[in-house]
């Protein structure tokens, strides 16, 4: 029966073009909201690394200038101890400007072993930066203070470079560094990738260096951990402290779980948009194939009719209607899955294979699911056709 | 083999019944030819269409083969058409997107057969009706005759002990018609087959066992 019904779909090929292309077209389009939400998906899988909840941001100009060192560390060791002794904050940090959920970035390459590492991620931090984030160490250690001693400079590296370059061995204690790099970075230990970026986009990989002396000069940014249930009135007081000391800065203070917020809105929007234009492509293409199944039923009247006098029953009927529209189906899916799997193997737009291949199996399951609600009824309608009237009406 | 008692048929709308077969009762032997003959409109169609068990009576029972067929469910007259009848319609109702060949065949797709058994099968009865050598035409180029003649071998293809046949030479040429008819009575002469055809044409009719004349829904010959 297969042989058969690919026989006459063969034959009616130029019928059957616009069918085939509109299947392919809703395909295509498929595959990029699928691509797009598995991507989403598998970000919002991965967990955060750290936590954002109760974590306040201090950002400010730095005002503060002078060229002795030691006038420098003791201003902001000072500043430090001044905003840890209010009884609501647990632990306070000074970071380089690239927080997370924030827009700036301080991007490096890195080719390790001829193998290149581009959008590599640095971040400056102090000691105290693993107990406000909470980071997740899963190797070695975090900095501490026998790392000024280190014969090379120690370094942190987030799951994802760990993954990059080391593969599954460990890294704690291996040195990493451009190929042609005699001073290399001695890996200390191995957080779990922050997502940076929110909870649905890549956050790609990072190395943590540790602030030294001069760092205060363009550190420009405080995350300070609050206890649960600080208000507006310490964010008055905080705000109000840091003024009186910082005169003439800029003084604002942000909370990391509304800039999560504000980032995961970010990301959303796009593809909310996308889900609502496919939305009301999907529904066309519904319609059109529904409208285009029921006039092919129209106008095979006589063959319906015939099929069941010499032998079909109204079930088979409607089976080899839906079976046509299957493999009319199969055959765009064919054809759109060649184009669809250029995507990993050109690495195009540098998303992981797997998310183009979850995009493809839901894009093809969906057409499928579309082409098969589509012409259950009118399968239905050729199933009742009484083959005594269809006989006749020619 | 056929035998029909007081089939009666009712077409029922909202506002109007209209009695297209009154009382009809036939007995058809095996192995015989009959025609049946009317003027338009005179339920020659429904009464082989009931024959056909493509149309259930209002009233009346069939018997084929001495198989009651009144209680059959839609499977069971769908094999029972499958294995036993074969149609031959006026418009030869063949589908204009599969070959010669491949339509001839249809008849054993819904049967337990090898593709092998149904190419044979299919060249075999188109052999019969001398169209071995248009295989791989498709319907569009063919003439009327040979149409009718793909049609026949399809109807014979899975050698059913009735043949339904209605109106089978009204879309030919008089030459054509009687090249059809030919097909048919040496279908029934070697081959035994029950033929049963509606017609409007008396010469051939005559060339048949028996001829039966229906007016207004009732059997007057």
């Amino acid at each position: 029966m297969f042989k058969h019904l690919f026989k006459l779909i063969w034959n009616k090929k130029k019928q059957n073009f616009l069918l085939i292309t509109e299947m392919l077209v809703s395909f295509l389009v498929l595959f990029a909201v699928f691509t797009l939400l598995m991507f989403y998906y598998n970000n919002y899988k991965k967990p955060m690394g750290f936590d954002y909840q109760d974590v306040w941001v201090i950002n400010y100009n730095n005002s503060y200038q002078t060229k002795n060192v030691d006038s420098l560390d003791l201003y902001y060791e000072t500043l430090r101890k001044t905003i840890k002794s209010l009884p609501q904050v647990k632990e306070i940090t000074f970071v380089s400007g690239n927080i997370p959920f924030s827009s700036r970035t301080n991007q490096s390459g890195l080719t390790f072993k001829g193998k290149h590492i581009d959008h590599l991620n640095n971040f400056t931090v102090e000691d105290y930066y693993k107990n406000v984030m909470n980071v997740t160490l899963l190797e070695g250690r975090w900095f501490n203070k026998q790392d000024v001693v280190s014969k090379n400079q120690s370094i942190i590296i987030d799951s994802d470079l760990k993954e990059a370059t080391f593969g599954n061995e460990p890294a704690v204690g291996k040195l990493l560094g451009n190929d042609d790099d005699k001073n290399k970075f001695k890996v200390v230990g191995v957080i779990q990738t922050i997502k940076r970026n929110g909870d649905y986009l890549k956050a790609g990989p990072g190395m943590y260096f540790r602030t030294d002396t001069g760092s205060f000069r363009w550190l420009d940014k405080i995350l300070v951990k609050v206890t649960p249930g600080a208000d507006a009135a310490f964010e008055g007081k905080l705000y109000k402290t840091m003024a009186n000391y910082m005169k003439n800065a800029n003084v604002e203070i942000e909370h990391l779980a509304n800039k999560r917020t504000d980032a995961n809105y970010f990301a959303l929007v796009p593809m909310i948009i996308l889900a609502i234009v496919s939305t009301f492509l999907v529904i066309n293409v519904a319609l059109g194939l529904f409208g285009v199944l029921w006039y092919n039923i129209n106008k095979r009247r006589s063959e319906i009719g015939l099929r069941r006098a010499i032998g079909a029953t109204g079930g088979s009927v409607s089976a080899q209607l839906v079976s046509e529209s299957m493999i009319l189906a199969t055959l765009a899916l064919i054809v759109g899955t060649f184009f669809a799997i250029q995507f990993p193997l050109l690495n195009v737009f540098d998303l992981p294979a797997i998310v183009y291949i979850e995009g493809i199996l839901l894009s093809v399951l969906f057409v499928y699911l579309l082409v098969l609600v589509c012409s259950l009824y009118p399968g239905k309608q050729a199933a009742a056709i009484y083959p005594a009237v269809a006989l006749h009406e020619e | 083999m056929i035998r029909l008692q007081n089939i009666e048929k009712v077409y029922r709308t909202d506002t109007i019944e209209t009695l297209a077969l009154n009382s009809v009762s036939l007995d058809i032997a095996k192995g015989e030819f009959l025609s049946i003959m009317g003027p338009s409109g005179c339920g020659k169609s429904t009464l082989l269409n009931i024959m056909g068990l493509l149309d259930a009576p209002s009233k009346g029972e069939i018997r084929i083969d001495d198989q009651k067929t009144g209680g059959m469910n839609d499977k069971q007259l769908a094999q029972f058409r499958n294995k036993k009848l074969g149609f031959i319609f006026q418009s030869y109702h063949l589908i204009n997107d599969l070959q010669v060949l491949d339509n001839v065949e249809l008849p054993l797709l819904y049967r337990d057969t090898t593709a092998k058994q149904r190419r044979e099968l299919a060249a075999e009865a188109l052999e019969k009706v001398g169209l071995a050598n248009r295989l791989k035409h498709f319907p569009t180029q063919l003439s009327g005759g040979q149409r009718q003649r793909v049609a026949i071998a399809r109807a014979i293809v899975g050698r059913p002990e009735i043949i339904l046949a209605d109106e089978p030479t009204g879309n030919l040429d008089s030459a054509m018609g009687n090249e059809i008819m030919e097909i048919l009575l040496s279908l029934n002469r070697n081959d035994g087959t029950t033929i049963v055809m509606v017609t409007h044409d008396e010469n051939m009719a005559h060339k048949t066992h028996r001829l039966v004349r229906l007016f207004d829904g009732a059997q007057v010959q």
